[in-house]
């Protein structure tokens, strides 16, 4: 297995009252991808802002952040040096041009013009802005803005990338801390995934592990108001989870033969016969979904 | 786990010097608009007191004309207001609305680079507005060169005062507005009562303490002696004011600023 190059231990933060991360600990491996998964508001950005010093830990903890060898607390300029951040929000600077803004962040890292320039010449290609090379910032789209941040995130080579809530990204060699509240996001892009709620670790595992292990294979879905007792065999009922969440009835279950059985019993129902996905284990896990606000 | 070579991330000299490279790019981004006005407005001023006001005042002031005596006293003031405005807005639309800072803070920066990048950028726009200032007044022959070269110098002193100061308000403030009452209240009052526009021992006994405490009496000192060549030894507590001011004024504004940024 590749070496650890993430390792975080026991860690908390509480924003006055507020507990945005709780005893939380994980490692992450060189190379691999690893994901947040978790609904707004679960501590995964406070998480990502504690590793490179944005944010400060809580100090009563018997705590541990290690990255690449440094802690934050104290070196956090070399976490920093070795790390390309792409936060939640486009913090462009928009008193500079597309160009500007991409030499003055080379500044930052020290580089020399001649290299910066070329730096920024293949990143600008890389991410598909060439041509808006001297275009002011508010003239870019919501996505090109978000293309030329990334470009930013980019700029010192880093050997881990932090993203924040990104949808669209093309996987590369880098090690990639990532946060989300969308689970297809999780599954496609990511090796590991640790799930959040309430600043807490719920579960953690490849995704392929955790839909194993975690969650029967096969949801039935049904909307609007039913009621099971209408079922005339009750023992279909035997080895199916029932979950109701709102709107919505959920029946889980390993055989797919039996949740087809039991929809064909429901009179006038419309209902949704799918494989389990990663929502369904967040929610098996916290009564909640992913997209409910917190 | 820990890298075997050393990170090499830039010095603090280079570090700061990127935050001092970030703020002049803004800024001569619209060289016309922002590098002009700092030379009308020593002009408008002195227009209108060389014409008008400045007949009615024939008393000489600490041994100067009244012109000569305002003129210099404008070679602070400029620097005062400039690092003011920097450091109170600027630095508040930054911090707040632009997230520019959230931005840089993902580099290789720590918020302390960030803040005393700041302050030495407010302190080289001081230094610049101080030199546009001696320029008009060279122009129309109310200093002396070379030894009001120096003048500019004694801009910077002011405005990393000033920026201090100011930076320290804004780590206070959390709405925009409440600067109105930092410019009504301290700045105005000092421009007024630190020996610019007539001479600190002309206030009664009771407040010329008070004027003693102002940052500005003490620039406006030191900026006279350097246009006047007249250096009294008294003139080694003003600077003693000034450097120390800006170091104790400075520690708390960068440690305080820094919670806005870090948290």
């Amino acid at each position: 297995m590749s070496p650890t190059v993430i390792k975080v231990e026991n860690i908390s933060k509480c924003f006055g009252k507020v507990r945005a991360v709780h005893e939380l600990s994980f490692e992450v491996h060189a190379g691999s991808c690893f994901g947040f998964l978790g609904p707004n508001g679960a501590g995964k950005t406070t998480m990502l802002k504690m590793l490179y010093g944005k944010c400060t830990r809580d100090k009563n903890s018997d705590g541990l952040i290690d990255v690449f060898g440094y802690d934050p607390a104290r070196e956090e300029l070399a976490i920093k040096y070795l790390s390309g951040v792409v936060p939640q929000e486009n913090n462009l600077d928009e008193e500079l041009n597309v160009i500007g803004n991409l030499m003055v962040y080379s500044r930052f890292y020290a580089l020399d013009r001649v290299s910066a320039r070329s730096r920024i010449d293949y990143l600008l290609g890389f991410m598909d802005l060439s041509d808006k090379l001297t275009a002011k910032i508010k003239e870019l789209s919501g996505g090109m803005q978000r293309r030329l941040v990334i470009a930013r995130a980019l700029m010192n080579n880093p050997q881990l990338l932090i993203l924040d809530k990104l949808r669209q990204l093309k996987k590369q060699g880098t090690t990639i801390l990532l946060t989300t509240h969308y689970m297809e996001e999780a599954f496609a892009l990511c090796d590991m995934v640790l799930i959040m709620n309430k600043g807490q670790a719920v579960m953690r595992g490849s995704p392929s592990e955790l839909l194993e292990r975690k969650v029967e294979k096969y949801v039935l879905e049904l909307t609007g108001s039913h009621s099971l007792e209408s079922i005339a065999d009750g023992s279909v009922l035997n080895a199916v989870r029932v979950d109701r969440t709102q709107e919505t009835l959920r029946l889980y279950s390993d055989d797919a033969d039996r949740l087809k059985r039991l929809a064909g019993q429901i009179q006038g129902a419309h209902y949704y016969l799918r494989q389990a996905n990663l929502e369904d284990v967040f929610l098996k896990a916290t009564g909640r979904q992913l997209n409910e606000r917190q | 786990m820990k890298d075997s070579k050393p990170c090499l991330y830039p010095p603090l000299a280079s570090r700061l010097y990127s935050v001092w490279f970030r703020h002049m790019r803004v800024y001569t981004r619209h060289i016309f608009s922002n590098g002009l006005p700092p030379f009308l407005e020593p002009l408008l001023f002195l227009a209108g007191i060389g014409l008008g006001l400045g007949k009615y005042i024939t008393q000489s002031m600490e041994g100067l004309t009244y012109i000569e005596f305002l003129g210099t006293g404008l070679l602070v003031t400029t620097a005062m207001f400039t690092a003011s405005f920097e450091c109170t807005f600027g630095t508040f639309i930054r911090l707040e609305f632009e997230k520019v800072y959230d931005g840089m803070l993902a580099a290789p920066l720590t918020a302390n680079n960030l803040i005393i990048g700041e302050i030495i950028w407010a302190g080289t726009k001081g230094l610049f507005f101080s030199f546009a200032v001696l320029c008009i007044l060279t122009v129309f022959g109310i200093v002396s060169l070379p030894r009001s070269l120096l003048a500019p110098c004694v801009g910077l002193l002011t405005g990393l005062m000033f920026s201090t100061l100011a930076l320290l308000i804004t780590s206070f403030v959390r709405t925009i507005n409440h600067f109105n009452f930092y410019f009504t209240g301290i700045i105005s009052p000092m421009f007024f009562f630190s020996g610019v526009v007539f001479p600190v021992s002309n206030l009664p006994g009771f407040i010329r303490p008070v004027a003693e405490i102002l940052p500005l009496t003490h620039s406006v000192r030191l900026v006279r002696a350097v246009c006047t060549g007249l250096y009294p030894p008294r003139l080694l507590l003003d600077v003693l004011y000034i450097v120390a001011f800006i170091f104790i004024v400075g520690f708390f504004a960068v440690r305080r600023l820094k919670k806005r940024l870090v948290f």
